[in-house]
């Protein structure tokens, strides 16, 4: 155990004191905040205020649709500084708004038709029409300006009209068993951003323990190695250390990510929910990633060991890149869906188990015999693995010269 | 002297009947040796006759197909191979690594405490002359000082039997000689040194005893002074300026082979070397004779070729 701990410790270091392993520690959160928080600050910000005119040919509801434009807020701020239109005829007036437009000097203008009120129609005229969240907003401000007017000449007092059409404010509650919580849209971003954290670490993390196999073996450090200890003992060591080194960048991501979800769950109102990424989801997705870098680390390290360099190796880590880049190609299916049947057979499948078992977690709270049925089969499948790389590792590290085919690769597993 | 005699005459390494073959192809074919404790054995042989892969079964690194192999008079396993310390022909570190780290590294590996790892680390870096590079990384020293850093990490957890694979090779004239002293103390020191090599000549005046081996048979094997006692001193060196194209056609000559400076001269059973000195003397300047043994060169060609001539 000593000497598996000599080889761990070597691989730890080594990777842990390299500059590449630093920058992307320290990098990577920062991206991941930008991510995560980037998509929301991107919804609430939306520039200066829009500069509108009404120009009002109907002569009645000029005023009540500039008020009600006014009142249009986001994140606390007016969206809309609505300026009477010129006075003087119609045309002359449009002419005019037209080319202040033109211009740049205002936004765009809204027209009321003298037939607005019975046709529930008005038109917008403005340099930029595809900005969806400002014009819904618009849209809203001049229907509630219709259908105002429209009450009070029914007769309705204006504070009860406002009071009876108030919009409806949908919350979106996630219900788990460890209670609810408000969400704004930011599950979803949270499910995406942990999922293709796990996916890329892995990958990366795969692709260091295949690296580090075809480098010793390119210098010729591995004969010197497995003459003191055996072939699967340098094979868990190495896995080992590489793994460790792995999971010290990965817990210090998943902190940030935490502290960066915690932030953003404290800060509820103004910057928006970020979901809370609760204990139990972290250690889950502490877990998986180990799990998951047992199971490709070891398959990785066995194309390692069977090539000469890392150009021969691009078309044997195909077949092992395949179940992970599957599981990021049903992860829309599995998150619209958490709980279908598909959904929870694929979440089971031990190398898919990692991502999609994974994002059910952050979708719903699947029963907890499928959580821990998905790692008992992903340890089970570890130690099947495990076992026939180390059996591949042990003859390729001594083996140069021609690439062997995937299927000679296989037959080493076989051999005595 | 009487405990030397008894340590010696124990086996340090002894293989029997060792077969080992490789898809279809065998590359040590019932291969039986014994190797004095304490005794510098050479294992010599051109390329492709099977040394490495005997010394990688010897190491445990392969397993052998048929036979047994005994260390220090057990059966090789996991135990036997932390006595022995391994230099790899294809010699390899790690290149981002501290020279220091290292060599701790590799000592290990073989069971030594790192704590004491690092206090021999000082002595020995001191001997080969690199104390001031300690603490470098391996990539920053040139290749000569790396091929000794290999050795200090062969012999760093002190084992009893040392197996080098090509010693002396890729080192410089006073590297090789330095490496040779070495070698002679730690023989002095009771060690067993089991050296591997295609040249032999270079390795011939360090061995006590030798095996010949060739496509993965042993051809022979023992003392050195046996070996060449048996082979006779029937063995004529001729220094000379001239051309001496014509020895070969001599009467009595069996074979002669030119080593550039000097050539060498087998001659047949019973014929008179006087008789090659009075006709070498009469058509070239001679400035060197010598009746000698036969270089293990010449024994392993003959040897070849009367083996080869009994195959076929």
């Amino acid at each position: 155990m000593r000497r598996v701990y000599a080889v761990a410790r070597r691989e730890y270091l080594e990777r842990v004191r390299s500059k590449a392993f630093l920058i992307s520690t320290i990098l990577g959160p920062t991206l991941l905040a930008g991510f995560m928080i980037a998509p929301i600050l991107l919804t609430r910000q939306r520039g200066r205020p829009l500069q509108v005119a009404v120009l009002d040919e109907s002569d009645a509801l000029g005023a009540d649709v500039s008020q009600s434009l006014a009142r249009r807020r986001v994140a606390g701020q007016p969206r809309f500084v609505v300026e009477a239109a010129p006075e003087g005829p119609i045309e002359q007036a449009r002419a005019s708004l037209q080319e202040r437009v033109v211009r740049g000097n205002l936004d765009g203008y809204l027209f009321l038709p003298k037939d607005a009120l019975q046709r529930s129609a008005a038109e917008y005229y403005g340099r930029n029409v595809s900005n969806v969240m400002d014009l819904g907003l618009m849209d809203k401000a001049v229907e509630e300006a219709l259908v105002s007017r429209r009450l009070s000449q029914e007769g309705l007092d204006p504070d009860r009209i406002r009071s009876l059409t108030r919009g409806v404010d949908l919350k979106k509650v996630r219900l788990t068993t460890r209670g609810a919580r408000e969400d704004r849209g930011g599950s979803f971003i949270l499910s995406l951003v942990l999922m293709m954290l796990l996916y890329t670490t892995l990958a990366v993390w795969g692709a260091a323990v295949m690296n580090g196999v075809i480098e010793e073996k390119t210098n010729r450090v591995v004969e010197v190695v497995v003459s003191s200890l055996s072939a699967s003992r340098l094979f868990a060591g190495k896995l080992v250390g590489v793994g460790a080194a792995g999971l010290t960048q990965f817990v210090v991501w998943a902190a940030c990510l935490a502290a960066i979800s915690a932030a953003g769950a404290a800060g509820t109102g103004a910057v928006g929910a970020l979901p809370e990424l609760g204990p139990l989801l972290l250690v889950a997705f502490v877990l998986f990633f180990l799990l998951g870098y047992f199971l490709y680390g070891s398959m990785y390290a066995s194309i390692g060991a069977a090539v000469n360099t890392t150009q021969e190796a691009q078309s044997l880590v195909f077949p092992v890149m395949m179940p992970l880049i599957l599981s990021v190609v049903f992860y829309p299916m599995v998150l619209s869906a958490p709980d279908s049947r598909l959904s929870v057979v694929l979440s089971l499948v031990p190398f898919f188990a990692p991502l999609l078992m994974f994002l059910r977690m952050t979708a719903v709270s699947p029963p907890i015999w499928q959580v821990a049925l998905s790692m008992l089969l992903m340890l089970a499948t570890i130690a099947g693995i495990t076992w026939a790389a180390a059996r591949i590792y042990r003859v390729g590290i001594l083996m140069y010269g021609k690439r062997p085919t995937f299927p000679e690769i296989i037959r080493w597993v076989g051999r005595p | 002297m009487g405990p030397i005699i008894t340590q010696l005459s124990e086996t340090a390494i002894k293989l029997t009947g060792v077969t080992k073959a490789f898809a279809g192809h065998v590359a040590v074919n019932d291969l039986s040796l014994a190797i004095p404790r304490g005794s510098v054995f050479g294992l010599l042989g051109p390329n492709g006759a099977g040394k490495t892969t005997t010394l990688r079964m010897i190491m445990d690194i392969l397993g052998v197909d048929a036979g047994a192999i005994e260390i220090l008079g057990r059966p090789a396993d996991r135990s036997t191979r932390d006595r022995i310390g391994y230099m790899p022909e294809e010699r390899g570190l790690y290149p981002r690594m501290v020279v220091e780290e290292q060599l701790a590294f590799f000592a290990t590996l073989k069971g030594v405490p790192r704590s004491e790892a690092l206090r021999r680390v000082g002595p020995w870096l001191e001997r080969v002359g690199l104390s001031a590079w300690r603490k470098r990384k391996l990539n920053e020293l040139s290749k000569g000082m790396q091929q000794k850093v290999q050795f200090v990490a062969t012999v760093l957890p002190d084992p009893e039997i040392l197996i080098l694979d090509e010693p002396l090779s890729g080192l410089d004239p006073v590297a090789a000689d330095a490496m040779r002293e070495t070698l002679l103390d730690l023989r002095r020191q009771g060690r067993t040194l089991v050296l591997s090599s295609h040249q032999m000549e270079t390795v011939e005046r360090l061995c006590d005893s030798i095996a010949l081996i060739d496509r993965g048979r042993k051809l022979l094997d023992g003392p050195v002074r046996e070996v060449k006692a048996r082979h006779g001193k029937n063995t004529v060196v001729l220094a000379f300026d001239g051309d001496g194209a014509f020895l070969a056609a001599l009467a009595g000559v069996q074979r002669v082979t030119d080593f550039g400076r000097y050539v060498e001269i087998r001659l047949a059973e019973g014929s008179d070397p006087q008789a090659i000195l009075r006709e070498a003397a009469a058509r070239l300047r001679l400035s060197r004779f010598e009746i000698v043994e036969p270089s293990l060169h010449d024994i392993f060609v003959e040897e070849v070729t009367s083996h080869g001539v009994a195959a076929a």
